[in-house]
């Protein structure tokens, strides 16, 4: 059963309605748990920076070994090391945030600017873009990471520029794909008779009124990614390295005592990246739904 | 109904719903129609006012929702009637204010379980349907040859696949297309609009259907193409003569193929008879829509004389905002003083004057 | 398939093997760019004693390797398209016999673990295409999203604990596992947890979705129910078949690089692990030998699937 219903019989302005009512209540509950998890993120990361957790992450209780959650003083329980894990989760955003911003940051204006560069002019660019694309989609993520890791033994942002730069053909993609729809839509076409320049029209009319949902939805995808990757290589033990926390490592720490039916040390922070990377990606999809619709109908 | 009736339509309703507005599209809103055995029926009318969408109905394809709501389709054929939407007002619940529905509750699969479930073996055997945009309409992975033999061995006798190649070449024959050996080996893909809508007619008749629903044939084709088309079609008709209904903005094509009309606007009919009457200018008695439409056929003497196309006043009925009075009333220039508060306030009925002619006009309902 | 539309096909294939050709080239100097530019001249090492006297004319070091980076690109490749990807620094033994030794455990776990993405992924999206977001669908989809973010090294960690604790084995490596009537079951463990924990279920579930749908609306699918005809039959090939392979070919780098995580919680002896082993102990011959390896599984997933695309679609050797 579904219900439909029309509120008055003139309907005379529909942009009154408010967003909520024009969109699908699935796609709010989406976006809404997604911006929830991202405030706590941004949140936790600041306390972090600023060292405002609730204990020392490095202070080890051996009176109070893994603690469950809702330890009087520990709410998150504590770890193998008797160490406060819900501060220990708060420090571990410490290791993607910033890089992962990074990585972001390179994906997204590289690959506006190849997007724009294939779209608009198209041609041989457009035959050079797709040629690197497909070389960078040739590299499994990981595997070329270990190989920079063999190489370089670099740090957490110089991997996450590597991660930058393979996500520039996702980017690059989904911007020519939009410019080549204005293109068809004969948009760019009007703006030009108009006597708009280039630069114009790429700036404000492609870029900025059409291209920043896309842009957005990217940097919450990217976002995910670069936690997948952090705590991958942190697990693997080439990221982040104990003590200092991060939550692919405290997994990896908490996996000898889980053997032992010691389940909470690797688990929360197991559920932390759950609830995270579900949020990242359930913003992400639930934007687009509400942002590109106008497009698919 | 008369033993001569293929199809009646009564009091259809089919609506969409827009999420984005938060309102009823009011997309056919109370159709009655009539085709008779032998006949075609012209349908006629400017775009969105509902045509193509009661097609759809009849067949169970809409796909959009809410969909159909209410009404009755009795289908007959070898004498057996069959409504295709028995029981269906089960699956709906509506709350209506002023008369107009307001809030709907529909399941929406449950429906269409049972639409396909009363369709079934009428949809491609008894009714065959053809579309506008013949380009798109026929699927681009499968051969010309393969897509009519799939038609021929679901719908009629022949099983064998050979056999039904024979009478895909038959087909493709009859609606004479260049070549039917090499088009049957061909994809839509490497055909021109016109050789797709023969193949896509030719597959339509070759189940052999007792009614033939032609949505929009010639929309989508080349002006040349077009009359080439309706040529075809007109060649068809006199020798293969099965009953149609057909669907069409464009009076030159109903006026050359129709024995009937209808002619809809805004969601249901405004009159409805003999092809020679509805289209003449100086019948005794006429729709002021229809006469308007008929005033807007590109007329050499009109543009002598005015250096210009006389078009329709107004705009064309917005679906969401259906008036309470009549759905012309807005456009309408022979409203007078002593009908008018009636065409603002009340909707005049579609109702029989003379033999076979009906209409739905206050002028003449006095 | 008539003589007329074999041409265009061979002449797309043929293009898409020159473009595969010419991505692995590219592939092998991204390779050789990372190393050339990282400390220790390791190429230095590598080439030594692998120079043939014809390429040896040119200007070399006492060890007979080239001094110019172009000199050591080109001796380089020439040497690993002939399949000498030189020796292991660890080892000793040559990579290429040491990378194909293991490479098809690796194989064999990660086309498991694809079937199973597969899967669990077609009929949730089957079902949520055809009857849009129902009370069964939508907790269907958000059960893929909850897999996709599970983080798959602790999904491993607890299909062993669960294995262990509860049926009592141990899966320890391919063809060994602690309890011998259990047979093939430990190998399955190890698969299951790569094709959940990939991360790709959602997005795969999202596009095949989106793919169906909008095939499910196009005019043709609505010809073909009008005609009684079959909506399945009818949008198998572009809403199906070329979505799945699609998807196949774009999803291999990623269960790839899962492989690398869960070959190192199962300790399951494959390229992943051996790459894992490689960049610890800095042992480039072998790691490069697994980067070059899986960029030609990647290249070849898309070959196949231009390959499908070419074949299925009649439009696709005109464009």
């Amino acid at each position: 059963m579904r219900k439909y219903r029309q509120e008055s019989i003139k309907v005379v302005d529909f942009s009154d309605l408010p967003f909520w009512k024009k969109t699908d209540r699935k796609d709010l509950i989406y976006v809404g748990y997604g911006l929830i998890i991202l405030t706590l993120v941004v949140v936790s990361y600041i306390l972090g920076a600023l060292q405002f957790l609730p204990h020392d992450p490095q202070e080890i209780n051996m009176d109070l070994l893994m603690a469950p959650p809702g330890t009087a003083g520990h709410i998150l329980g504590t770890d193998f090391m008797g160490r406060d894990i819900l501060s220990r989760l708060i420090l571990g955003i410490q290791a993607y945030f910033l890089p992962g911003l990074l990585a972001i940051t390179i994906a997204l204006v590289f690959g506006t600017f190849v997007g724009i560069l294939s779209g608009y002019w198209g041609g041989h660019i457009d035959t050079v873009v797709n040629y690197f694309s497909n070389l960078v989609d040739s590299f499994p993520r990981l595997v070329i990471i270990l190989l920079v890791v063999a190489a370089f033994k670099p740090s957490m942002f110089f991997i996450m520029i590597v991660v930058g730069i393979t996500n520039i053909p996702v980017v690059g993609l989904l911007i020519k794909d939009k410019v080549l729809f204005l293109k068809q839509k004969n948009y760019i076409e009007a703006a030009t008779a108009l006597g708009l320049s280039n630069r114009v029209i790429i700036l404000k009319h492609i870029l900025w009124y059409n291209c920043r949902s896309v842009l957005i939805i990217q940097a919450t995808l990217g976002l995910a990614e670069a936690i997948l990757i952090e705590s991958s290589l942190s697990y693997l033990g080439f990221g982040v390295q104990e003590p200092v926390p991060s939550w692919g490592n405290m997994v990896q720490a908490g996996s000898n005592y889980l053997m032992q039916g010691n389940f909470w040390p690797s688990t929360a922070p197991a559920l932390a990246i759950l609830f995270t990377i579900m949020g990242l990606h359930l913003l992400g999809d639930g934007l687009n739904n509400i942002l590109e619709w106008k497009r698919g109908s | 109904m008369s033993e001569n009736t293929v199809l009646k339509i009564q009091d259809l309703r089919t609506y969409f719903f827009s999420r984005s507005k938060q309102v009823f599209i009011r997309s056919v809103d109370g159709v009655d129609l009539q085709v008779n055995r032998g006949e075609t029926l012209g349908i006629v009318g400017e775009s969105g006012s509902g045509k193509s969408v009661t097609a759809l109905s009849v067949t169970g394809l809409v796909t959009a929702e809410p969909g159909v709501i209410t009404g009755t389709i009795e289908f007959t054929s070898n004498g057996v009637t069959k409504n295709l939407l028995q029981g269906l007002e089960d699956f709906v619940t509506f709350e209506t204010v002023d008369g107009r529905i307001m809030t709907l509750e529909k399941d929406n699969r449950g429906w269409q379980k049972n639409v396909d479930r009363l369709v079934h073996r009428i949809r491609g055997q008894e009714i065959s349907m053809i579309f506008q945009n013949p380009r798109v309409s026929m699927n681009p992975f499968m051969t010309i040859g393969k897509q009519i033999t799939e038609s021929i061995m679901l719908n009629t006798a022949i099983k064998n696949a050979a056999e039904a190649t024979d009478k895909a070449r038959y087909w493709l024959e009859q609606v004479k297309i260049d070549s039917p050996n090499l088009r049957l080996e061909n994809f839509p893909y490497g055909l021109s609009g016109g050789m797709c809508q023969r193949a896509m007619i030719a597959m339509a008749l070759s189940s052999e259907p007792s009614l033939l629903i032609a949505d929009e044939p010639t929309t989508g084709l080349d002006s040349t193409i077009q009359s080439k088309i309706v040529d075809l079609l007109v060649e068809l008709k006199e020798q293969v003569g099965v009953t149609t209904m057909l669907i069409s903005h464009d009076i030159n094509i109903i006026s050359r193929l129709a024995d009937n009309v209808a002619v809809m606007y805004g969601g249901s009919v405004m009159e409805s008879g003999p092809v020679e009457r509805i289209l003449a200018k100086d019948d005794e008695y006429k729709h002021p829509y229809t006469a308007a439409l008929l005033e807007s056929i590109p007329d050499e003497e009109h543009i002598k004389l005015k250096g210009h196309l006389k078009a329709i006043e107004g705009d064309v009925l917005d679906t969401v905002n259906i008036p309470d009075g009549c759905r012309f009333y807005s456009r309408c220039n022979r409203v007078h003083a002593k009908i008018e508060d009636k065409c603002r306030h009340t909707e005049p009925d579609l109702r029989e004057i003379s033999e076979g002619r009906l209409i739905r006009c206050w002028l003449y309902l006095n | 398939m008539k003589f007329t539309s074999i041409r265009p096909i061979a002449f797309t294939l043929a293009r898409e093997l020159v473009i595969t050709a010419l991505l692995l080239v590219g592939v092998s100097f991204v390779v050789f760019v990372i190393l050339y530019s990282a400390p220790g001249d390791p190429f230095a090492l590598l080439l030594q004693g692998q120079v043939s006297a014809v390429q040896n004319s040119g200007i070399h070091d006492s060890l007979g390797v080239p001094t110019t980076w172009y000199g050591q690109y080109l001796s380089w490749l020439g040497n690993i398209s002939t399949g000498n990807f030189g020796t292991s620094i660890r080892t000793g033994l040559p990579v290429l016999a040491e990378i194909v030794r293991v490479a098809i455990n690796t194989l064999y776990l990660t086309i498991g673990a694809m079937l199973i993405t597969l899967a669990v992924a077609i009929p949730i999206a089957l079902m949520s295409a055809r009857q849009g977001t129902t009370a069964v669908t939508w907790p269907l989809t958000i059960f893929a999203y909850v897999i996709s973010a599970l983080p798959v090294f602790w999904l491993g960690y607890i299909a062993i604990y669960i294995s262990t604790h509860k049926f009592g084995y141990f899966p320890i490596t391919v063809g060994y596992s602690s309890s011998k009537s259990l047979g093939f079951i430990p190998f399955l463990l190890p698969i299951a947890v790569l094709g959940l924990g990939n991360g790709t279920i959602s997005e795969v579930v999202r596009y095949l979705r989106e793919e169906m749908e909008r095939v499910f609306a196009e005019d043709y699918i609505r010809t073909a129910v009008a005609k009684g005809g079959s909506i399945w039959k009818h949008s198998f090939k572009e809403g199906f078949l070329i979505p799945i392979t699609q998807i196949i070919a774009s999803k291999i780098p990623f269960i790839l690089g899962g492989a690398v995580v869960v070959e190192q919680v199962f300790n399951w002896p494959g390229m992943g692990r051996m790459a894992w082993q490689a960049a610890q102990d800095r042992d480039y011959p072998i790691i490069m030998g697994v980067v070059i390896l899986a960029a030609v599984i990647v290249r070849m997933g898309s070959l196949l699937q231009r390959v499908v695309y070419v074949m299925v679609n009649p439009r696709a050797s005109q464009e």
